[in-house]
């Protein structure tokens, strides 16, 4: 599903490499917590899965695809097997919620039809039906999430990559996050999620990589957060 | 490809930017309606000069009653030398052929020409306008040749080329036409600044979605095209106003001014005017829509 080999990722500006000599092999279902210190390198892990940024040396593959050989005006289509999701949700304020999760269809060019159809059921999904004529604003940050959720599996894409999606959310909303996108998970969909989140990681008892430096210091099958957490 | 939705961005990202828009098409307007009259010139001087080159390049005048020049020493010319000029005339290797213009044919001809001025033609006898020999050269630039071997002959009040007579017209055409080429060059720089400005403002106001667009998979062409739809609408509006500038241009110029005060030579008519526009158009399109594809791969890389 995902397999890096040897990565490293040196940014132009910068003289210390994010990402140092990092492999690690990611199964179709799996659900992987990324770990580490701000600057650690996670955020460098995950725009290299979605070709947003090439890796210095080394390969990295993605859905079975070398993303080195994954010509530019190929990179939507591949994106469109992947679902993403953020610290700051990224909705659209001047839509409202169906609206939200219909433009990434759209924009695809997904026929209305279909639309109209597996946006309400997407909805169901994640726990927001009845409020897909709200706005952003009137939701909740919890509830902001489960819409940036939706929009990312609404494709029902293989793998969704997660930048620390409870990191604005408070305890209880974020157990119910986790809840979600843990039910993705047992669609069969590959969730990779990076995280601060040390309660989170520890009573999902799920496969932990923790960067640091840009290494991999640690890949536990079922990990906890950290030893000084 | 969604046209509804394409369409509906278009809008709402031209009326986002409203002043900007109109900013740019009127910039658009101006520089095309300058290219438009610098391609109108152009086709008035082809007109003026299929009018003229068709006809008589050199005209041989006589000298009459009312001949002033030194050469004909206040005598009207004798029915001799009017027959060694036609003969001399005929002979001479670079002419084509002479045609005879009387007293009566040069009025008539004037008569017609001005026939909307009745008090000028009632103030001229027949008597008042010259005899001449029209003359055809096989070469129109051979005029000297046939100039200075007749100006100076007894009964010969003048030798006009007419293409010289016509040339300070065609310069101050040719010298108005790249004066107006060279102003609408300038513009259009800045109108392409204006495209290039305009999409970057329209894409940074809208990076929310193109962000989102991204990354969701939207194609390159799906995210970038609306704003290279804004331009190109931009620019045919632009070239649109621009045809309309034109043929008010033309009307109140050539229609209601110049044909009437001077009539010594066709105007370009409707069809030239028409014939413009689609350049325009084409222009407009190519210009704006080139302008917005190169700002949006800098400034909306995928």
């Amino acid at each position: 599903m995902i397999r890096l080999e040897n990565v490293t990722k040196v940014y132009p500006t910068s003289t210390r490499p994010a990402l140092d000599g990092v492999s690690v092999d990611i199964e179709k279902g799996e659900f992987v917590f990324l770990v580490g210190s701000s600057g650690s390198g996670k955020s460098t892990f995950l725009r290299l899965l979605l070709k947003e940024d090439v890796p210095t040396t080394g390969r990295v593959h993605v859905l079975g695809k070398d993303l080195a050989r994954l010509s530019s005006w190929k990179v939507p289509y591949f994106r469109r097997q992947i679902g993403c999701v953020f610290q700051d949700f990224r909705l659209l304020p001047n839509k409202t919620v169906t609206q939200n999760v219909a433009f990434a269809l759209e924009v695809i060019g997904k026929p209305q039809s279909t639309i109209e159809k597996v946006v309400p059921e997407v909805l169901e999904l994640v726990g927001l039906e009845g409020k897909g004529h709200r706005m952003p604003d009137e939701l909740s940050g919890g509830e902001q999430q489960r819409v940036a959720v939706a929009r990312a599996f609404v494709n029902r894409p293989m793998l969704l990559i997660a930048d620390e999606p409870t990191g604005n959310l408070d305890p209880s909303t974020s157990v119910g996050i986790m809840k979600l996108l843990d039910r993705i998970n047992r669609t069969g969909t590959t969730v990779v999620m990076a995280t601060h989140d040390a309660q989170i990681v520890d009573s999902m008892r799920r496969r932990v990589v923790e960067l640091s430096g840009g290494h991999v210091v640690r890949d536990q099958t079922r990990g906890v957060y950290g030893y000084g957490a | 490809m969604r046209a509804q939705f394409v369409l509906s961005e278009i809008f709402i990202g031209l009326r986002r930017n409203l002043t900007m828009t109109i900013a740019l098409v009127v910039t658009l307007m101006v520089s095309l309606g300058l290219v438009g009259a610098a391609l109108l010139v152009r086709e008035q001087v082809d007109e003026m000069k299929g009018y003229w080159y068709d006809k008589v390049e050199v005209t041989v005048y006589l000298c009459g009653s009312t001949s002033l020049s030194p050469n004909c020493a206040g005598k009207e010319v004798t029915q001799e030398q009017r027959e060694q000029i036609n003969k001399d005339l005929s002979t001479t290797a670079q002419v084509e052929k002479v045609y005879y213009e009387s007293k009566q044919e040069a009025y008539s001809r004037f008569k017609e020409q001005f026939k909307d001025s009745p008090d000028l033609v009632a103030n001229v006898s027949a008597d008042a306008l010259p005899e001449s020999f029209r003359v055809k050269l096989k070469d129109p630039t051979q005029f000297e040749v046939v100039a200075s071997a007749f100006q100076d002959r007894p009964g010969v009040d003048a030798v006009q080329d007419l293409k010289k007579a016509l040339d300070p017209v065609f310069q101050v055409l040719s010298r108005f036409q790249l004066l107006a080429l060279a102003t609408a060059g300038f513009s259009l720089f800045a109108a392409v600044l204006l495209v290039s400005n305009t999409v970057r403002v329209a894409a940074f106001s809208r990076r929310r979605e193109t962000g989102i667009m991204r990354l969701v998979g939207a194609s390159n062409l799906y995210i970038q095209l609306p704003f290279l739809l804004e331009g190109v609408i931009a620019g045919l509006v632009g070239a649109a106003l621009a045809s309309g500038l034109v043929a008010v241009g033309k009307y109140f110029l050539v229609d209601l001014v110049l044909r009437d005060t001077i009539k010594f030579t066709n105007f370009i008519g409707w069809g030239e005017v028409i014939g413009v526009v689609p350049w325009l158009l084409l222009l407009g399109v190519v210009l704006s829509g080139l302008a917005s594809f190169l700002t949006l791969r800098r400034h909306l890389r995928v």
